[in-house]
């Protein structure tokens, strides 16, 4: 699939800590499609977070990001985002991408109420207050929230899980166009998050969202993403539409990491843990970073790094031996695939 | 429900269960705002008359949504919390009638604590800084075996460290907590607690913590030990498809449990295949799978997202403010924990056929 409407377009990232000497993002190019939900899955170290900052330029210091974050508007402009001057950036931030992280604690000033949230940040941005209210309590309407008890309490009185569906609410109260999550329900219990998700997919739906989702959790993810990417040691190693990541992946390291999630429906003696250790910032060998722990490596693999070879229709893959790793690691929820599923296997294509 | 508790207290100490539980309640009073002097204080039912036995070798998984009272249960069952009504006994020993020296004493409180270990969820936390591994792992040692040397000592950390899979462990001992993964830490806090030669081990969310991918690997761990040590265990977790890994593999149950209350109880298998409750099916649906084609997430089978408050649980099944079965009948009477103990059981009116419950009208909001 060649980008037809990309939104968000990232070239060549690389974030560099001590003066260059560690990477934590080495070169990662991908294109976000407008309207589009992207998964971005990886283990924890695995440059995700990185990944996600670098869409909004939040690299923490003192990291330092190079390459091109291109960022295209509804209106045919393109805003080169390392390029913003830092009050450009402060509003590109909220106004075009909002950004929503882990933890909504911590992103909420204890003292101050739900509401004053709201208030402070549309003044902060010269938006009209009543306008912006009206539509903060439609949002949080959205989000199955009591608009009125909400903006009246602190944020100590909401539950976890209430919390962190005002600050989704929040994140959209400018009207952005995409919005990034970098775990954004992983403190909550799994029916809060599933909820969450469900309520994501119809927000998305309302306002024609480009949403990027980030993740160690890949079967949570993969109810809502049309698209997902997968991470390893600090590069993305597999880009796919999400069936075809699902069903027919041609990284050993996708295929092991669904092979190790506890599945209710999967047979319980083929859920397997991926051995080995991902590696540091410091040591990601030369060659195929997963090398190490792949069962399939060769000689080739240990001296040339993979490139993305097409495997499929809009289905990239770093490894050389994708072929192979179709052939050889089954998956293990295959097999109640096939009797539940019959003959509709159209992930093929 | 209380039985004859003299005859009980008189059969041998091995035909009793390793903990029981009889009708437990754990009420908590709830801190008081600055201006609440007047006000009655606000009590959290966490865990409200529930009995339960485990035995040696047993696994039970708890599963349920955030504060509806895993934690209280596990604490309680442990002996770290006293419930504010019923018994917990261990061997056939009140626990806490050991712990006030009421009655006669045949196990001493220090005895069935150490006996009755825990894992948390962040095992950074509960690990001390400050010291190396080998000095953390030290303490248990020398507290269940005084006479041990120090040679001896670091030998057999070194194979228990080893035996929870960190190889070799000279790597390991003489680092800080804060040097390992939280996956490796979360090792170090299991030997730890195996040092303590305990009957049960609580683990708390103990692989919450730990990426998706480690998970299977740190369940495969404990179930290992759980042979090699034979050990209970009570695993805590929201995820259900977690609850089944571990004990479906180690042959136990899985209990539900939904504002205080034990909603179900059965055998892993039987519970996810056949679930009895609408709650646990609501569980179900919250449990991501791998389907192809997936509708996107779908809506769940419950009429309200967010949880009841604990301080004011709706009347008669607490689950009826969200219940997508639930009927007039419902708001009115409790459906009590029906079944043996032992069995498969579940708290729903739906599972008695002459319940007055489908005569009456479907709950509307
Ligand atoms: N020491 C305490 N004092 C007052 N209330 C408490 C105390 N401990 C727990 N609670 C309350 O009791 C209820 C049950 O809490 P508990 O920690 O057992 O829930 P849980 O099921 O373990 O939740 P989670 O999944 O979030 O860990 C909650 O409402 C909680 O706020
Ligand atoms: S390139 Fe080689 S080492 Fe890397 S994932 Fe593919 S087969 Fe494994
Ligand atoms: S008793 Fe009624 S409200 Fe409670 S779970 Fe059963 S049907 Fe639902
Ligand atoms: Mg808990």
């Amino acid at each position: 699939m060649d980008a037809t409407d990309p939104i968000i377009e990232m070239r060549n990232a690389r974030v560099t800590y001590d003066d260059g000497e560690t990477f934590v993002l080495d070169d990662v190019s991908m294109a976000v499609e407008r309207n589009e939900v992207v998964g971005v899955v990886g283990e924890s170290g695995s440059g995700k977070s990185m990944f996600a900052s670098a869409m909004l330029d939040a690299i923490p210091d003192p990291g330092r990001l190079s390459g091109e974050i291109l960022y295209h508007k509804d209106d045919g402009t393109t805003i080169d985002v390392l390029e913003l001057s830092p009050e450009e950036l402060r509003k590109f931030r909220w106004e075009e991408v909002a950004m929503v992280f882990q933890g909504a604690m911590s992103s909420f000033n204890p003292t101050m109420k739900v509401g004053g949230h709201f208030e402070e940040t549309l003044k902060a941005h010269d938006a009209d207050v009543i306008e912006g209210m009206a539509r903060a309590e439609e949002l949080l309407a959205d989000l199955y929230l009591d608009p009125e008890r909400v903006l009246d309490s602190y944020p100590h009185e909401l539950s976890g899980g209430m919390q962190q569906r005002a600050l989704i609410a929040l994140s959209l109260v400018l009207e952005p166009n995409v919005l990034v999550m970098d775990e954004p329900t992983a403190a909550l219990d799994l029916l809060m998050q599933r909820s969450i998700l469900m309520l994501l997919q119809e927000l998305q739906e309302k306002y024609d969202l480009t949403m990027v989702f980030i993740t160690h959790d890949l079967p949570l993810v993969a109810a809502l993403a049309d698209r997902m990417a997968v991470m390893y040691a600090f590069d993305l190693i597999e880009v796919a539409p999400r069936d075809q990541l699902i069903g027919d992946s041609g990284h050993p390291y996708t295929r092991a990491l669904l092979n190790s999630t506890p599945n209710l429906d999967a047979p319980l003696e083929e859920m397997r843990a991926i051995e080995g250790q991902s590696p540091a910032p410091i040591n990601v060998p030369s060659g195929c970073s997963y090398a190490p722990r792949c069962p399939l490596a060769t000689e080739e693999c240990r001296e040339v790094d993979p490139e993305f070879y097409e495997t499929g229709v809009g289905h990239s893959t770093a490894c050389h031996h994708w072929e192979r790793a179709r052939e050889t690691i089954d998956l293990n929820f295959e097999a109640v695939e096939d009797d539940a599923v019959g003959a509709d296997t159209e992930d093929h294509a | 429900m209380s039985q004859t508790h003299d005859t009980a207290d008189r059969r041998r100490q091995d035909e009793e269960p390793l903990v029981s539980l009889e009708d437990v309640e754990v009420h908590f009073e709830k801190n008081q705002g600055l201006f609440d002097f007047f006000e009655e204080p606000e009590v959290v039912r966490a865990v409200d008359g529930i009995s339960l036995d485990i035995e040696e070798n047993d696994v039970l998984a708890l599963v349920g949504e955030s504060g509806c009272g895993k934690s209280t249960l596990g604490k309680t069952s442990i002996g770290l919390q006293r419930p504010t009504a019923g018994t917990v006994r261990y061997r056939g020993q009140d626990v806490w009638a050991a712990k006030d020296g009421r009655g006669d004493v045949d196990i001493p409180f220090d005895e069935i604590r150490s006996s009755l270990q825990i894992i948390h969820q962040d095992p950074g936390s509960s690990l001390n800084p400050n010291q190396r591994i080998v000095d953390i792992l030290a303490q248990p040692i020398k507290l269940t075996h005084p006479d041990v040397g120090p040679t001896e000592r670091r030998e057999r950390i070194y194979s228990l460290l080893e035996r929870v899979g960190m190889n070799p462990a000279a790597d390991f001992a003489d680092r800080y907590p804060h040097q390992l993964s939280g996956g490796e830490q979360q090792r170090v806090a299991l030997a730890r607690a195996l040092l303590m030669n305990p009957d049960l081990i609580l683990a708390d969310e103990a692989i919450s913590a730990l990426d998706v991918s480690l998970r299977v690997e740190m369940m495969d761990l404990m179930l290992d030990l759980q042979e090699d040590f034979d050990t209970s265990f009570v695993f805590i977790s929201h995820d259900l498809s977690n609850a089944r890994y571990f004990a479906e593999h180690g042959n136990g149950r899985i209990g539900v449990m939904y504002l205080g209350e034990l909603v179900e109880v059965g055998r892993a298998e039987q519970l996810i295949e056949d679930p009895g409750h609408p709650y646990t099916n609501v569980l179900r649906w919250a449990t991501p799978d791998l389907a192809l084609h997936a509708d996107g997430a779908s809506e769940p089978p419950m009429r309200k997202i967010d949880i009841p408050d604990p301080v004011d649980p709706p009347s008669g099944c607490r689950f009826h403010t969200r219940c997508p079965e639930a009927r007039e009948a419902c708001r009115e009477a409790c459906p009590a924990l029906e079944g043996e103990t032992g069995a498969h059981r579940t708290a729903c009116f739906r599972n008695q056929p002459d319940h007055e419950y489908w005569d009456s009208a479907p709950l509307e909001d």
